[in-house]
Order: C-alpha cells, then sequence, then structure tokens
C-alpha cells in the first residue's frame, strides 16, 4: 500500500496500458456471461425491484387516486384498443403481401411461434458510454439464456446479453453494438439495422431499392437471433451512401420509457453464437 | 472493530450507489445531467478514507458499473482504480477538507476519469462524448458531490467514533 501511495502515477500508467490493451465497447472476443458477473446481476436484483415496486406504487397511487380514474383507465383501454386494431391491420396487410409472394412463388411457408416470457423494466445502465442497456425482473429461472430476442407488442426491442438468475441485462437495437439483420416490408428489400446510440439506421440497402419515408422496417430472421417478420421501426429519412442507401428508422415504440416486454424463448443459432 | 464497521459502510454505501445510479439517477432518463455518484464516491474514499482496502472497494464499485453497463468489463474498474491511487497520492500533498479543494477535486476527477476513458477507447473505438458534455458533467459531479461529501463525512465521524 505505501507503494502505491508512492507511486500513484507509475500505477495509473500501468492501467492505463492495460486499460488500452484489453478494454473495448465493442461486442467481439468479449467473455460475456461469466459466473461472477452474474452473481453481481443478481445481487443487484433485490434492491432494483425493491425500488421499482416502491416506485411503481407510488406511482400508482398518484395516477389512480389523485388523478381522474376514470379517464385514465378509459384512455388506456382505448390506447391498447388501438394498439390491438393497429396490429392486426398490420398483420392483414403483412398476410396480403405475404399472400402475394407465394402465389408467385408458388410455394408455402409456415410462421413458427415461440413461447415468451413478459418481464419489467426494473433498472437501467448507471453509464452513459452505454446507455442503451436496461434490466428485466426475469433470469435464467424463468428459462431466459444470453441471446434471447426481447420485444413489446409493437416490434422488437433488444436482446439478452448478460443473464442473472432472476433478472438480465437487455441491449437494445439502439445501441452502438446492437445489429439486426432487416428488410423494407413493402418491397422486401434488406438491409442490416444498426445502432447509433440513440436511434437506428438501415445501412446496407441497394441503390435500386425502392425505399421511402414512411415504409415498415421489419425483421428477416436471418442473424440467427431474431424472429422473421417482427416489426423494427418505420423510415423517416433517406439518403445516399457510397453506393447504398442509408435509412434513418425510428423505433415504433419508445425505448427510453420501456415499462413491460416480453422475451421470445429462441435460444439464438449455433452459427451466430461461434462468430 | 472500528474498522470493520468502516469497511462494511463503505462496501453498503459503494453498493447504494450503484443501485441508484441503475434506478433513479440512469443516464437513461437524465442524460448527460446524470450525477456520477460512484464516482463521486471514489473521490471521497481517495481524499478522506483512511481504512486499508479503500482500493479494492474502489475496484470493486467500478466492477459493478462495470456489470452493469453491458458487459463493460475493465472500463470502469480501471479508471476508478486508477483515480482512487491518484488522489491517494495526492491526499497527503493537498488540505482535503477545504470546500475550495473539494469542489477542485471533483471537478478535475471527472475530467481524469473521462480522460482515461477516452484515451483508452479512442485507440480501439468511436467515442461519442464530446467534450461539452463531459464539462457538463464535471459541473453536476461538483454540485452533487458537495452535499454528498457532506452527508458521507457524517457518517464516517460517527463510524469512526
Amino acid at each position: 500500500m505505501r507503494f502505491l501511495r508512492r507511486h500513484p502515477i507509475l500505477i495509473s500508467i500501468v492501467l492505463f496500458f492495460f486499460a488500452t490493451q484489453f478494454i473495448s465497447l465493442r461486442y467481439e472476443g468479449r467473455q460475456v456471461g461469466d459466473s461472477f458477473s452474474s452473481f453481481i446481476l443478481t445481487l443487484t436484483y433485490y434492491p432494483q425491484k425493491l425500488i421499482f415496486i416502491l416506485t411503481g406504487a407510488i406511482v400508482n397511487v398518484w395516477q389512480n387516486y389523485i388523478e381522474l380514474v376514470g379517464v385514465r383507465n378509459e384512455n388506456e383501454r382505448l390506447r391498447n384498443e388501438i394498439r390491438k386494431l393497429r396490429q392486426e391491420k398490420f398483420h392483414l396487410w403483412e398476410a396480403e403481401l405475404q399472400n402475394d409472394r407465394l402465389k408467385k412463388l408458388l410455394g408455402l411457408k409456415g410462421n413458427s411461434t415461440y413461447d415468451v416470457v413478459s418481464a419489467n423494466v426494473i433498472a437501467g445502465s448507471p453509464s452513459i458510454l452505454r446507455s442503451q442497456v436496461v434490466i428485466i425482473d426475469k433470469g435464467s429461472e424463468n428459462g431466459i439464456s444470453q441471446g434471447m430476442p426481447v420485444a413489446t407488442y409493437e416490434g422488437i426491442v433488444g436482446r439478452i446479453l448478460l443473464v442473472g438468475e432472476k433478472s438480465s441485462e437487455v441491449i437494445l437495437i439502439t445501441d452502438d453494438i446492437s445489429a439486426v439483420d432487416a428488410y423494407i416490408h413493402r418491397t422486401r428489400a434488406r438491409g442490416i439495422v444498426k445502432g447509433t446510440g440513440g436511434g437506428c439506421i438501415m445501412e446496407y440497402l441497394e441503390k435500386k431499392a425502392d425505399v421511402s419515408v414512411g415504409d415498415k422496417v421489419i425483421s428477416s430472421g436471418k442473424d440467427g437471433f431474431f424472429p422473421k417478420e417482427v416489426v423494427i421501426g418505420t423510415v423517416v429519412e433517406t439518403e445516399a451512401s457510397g453506393g447504398f442507401i442509408r435509412a434513418r428508422v425510428l423505433p415504433d415504440m419508445d425505448l427510453n420509457s420501456l415499462e413491460e416486454v416480453v422475451v421470445i424463448l429462441k435460444l439464438p443459432e449455433e452459427k451466430v453464437l461461434n462468430e | 472493530m472500528n474498522r470493520l464497521y468502516q469497511i462494511i459502510m463503505f462496501v453498503l454505501l459503494s453498493f447504494l450507489f450503484v443501485i441508484l445510479q441503475s434506478t433513479f439517477f440512469s443516464p437513461k432518463h437524465l442524460g448527460i445531467f446524470y450525477p456520477d455518484l460512484n464516482l463521486i464516491f471514489v473521490v471521497f474514499l481517495g481524499l478522506f478514507s483512511e481504512v486499508r482496502g479503500s482500493a479494492i472497494i474502489a475496484l470493486g464499485n467500478g466492477f459493478m458499473m462495470d456489470v452493469l453497463s453491458g458487459n463493460l468489463i475493465g472500463l470502469y474498474s480501471l479508471s476508478r482504480l486508477s483515480l482512487f491511487l491518484v488522489l491517494k497520492g495526492l491526499s497527503t500533498h493537498i488540505y482535503a477538507q477545504s470546500r475550495i479543494t473539494q469542489v477542485i477535486g471533483l471537478f478535475c476527477s471527472t475530467l481524469f476519469s473521462w480522460g482515461f476513458i477516452w484515451i483508452g477507447l479512442k485507440m480501439r473505438t468511436d467515442f461519442r462524448i464530446s467534450f461539452g458534455e463531459i464539462m457538463a458533467q464535471s459541473f453536476v459531479n461538483t454540485i452533487v458531490g458537495l452535499p454528498l461529501f457532506w452527508l458521507i463525512k457524517n457518517l464516517y465521524a460517527r463510524v469512526q467514533a
């Protein structure tokens, strides 16, 4: 300890050397899901859950008793109904397009379904460097494993990064290291939706691809993580970028105020984990 | 026995600050204007703690930050330990009880911490936080840090007594 006190600058330089060698914001090559990290995640679960329950209870009391109870409930019911109708409309549209496509191909394709686990968002990242991370109150004891996709009824949210016994870390699609193989729903133009820290961009769309503002973007299912044909968001801007088109995609839900999500119990395909 | 109480107090405080920063004061909600309670706590340890093992508490605090920030293993652990050691080395040469010293200490510690991360990451990956944002965080930490120092010092004095 005396040595440390006498030579703080030297120690800092040594630590800095280690930092430049081992630290990276990128995902590749990092040992994720180690047991000690999972233990820390489980350890923080109880106080985070407690705070979540307490704040939830306080907010509920405020909203239910102080504010107009009837108006709020009615509003909530109508919002849910609109959400369901929108989803239904989208599915019908999707089915129609799919039907046309299948007719042309003279083939049939079935949609596989997966079990889901619903979870509450109980905390967020404590660091601004990776703020697009949330913690949910379900973990390995609920059948969740690393890499599983996370969604809401409005579309894809992200995927599981680290699993504790009772809680898990979810990396959102808006994070810098996130990438989803996707299609433009209307024209089936394919690209990669990447996170930018606060939003998403769809890259590598061929220059001749038909993409316009308002187009829905859906997952292709070819990245091995996300199931196919789940909504990611809507194109809000397009621009030429080299030999490609780049589109700014706005997720359909507000990822900064997520409260409830569902984890789709779909294990990533092995080839993806090995890459 | 007092020493044991002090260590337990610091470990619990470290844990509490990590929890608070991932719930109420998460940058997800507050953006760059979030107070970095854990950094403030490490500055306190560096300037005032006489407990042996404070370096390990600072390292543990950084590690918890790493785990809860999407597994950025090493990033906060090393920067927080480094900051603690520099402050510990300086603490014998400065009068840490002075408010001015504490203000300068908090402000410069935030800059040091970000500088460490910035240079470390710039060599390998993108770094999206601007100098203006780092300055804003330094101000927030300084403003929040002073009353927090007072609070922790009172607790520390009670446990020492």
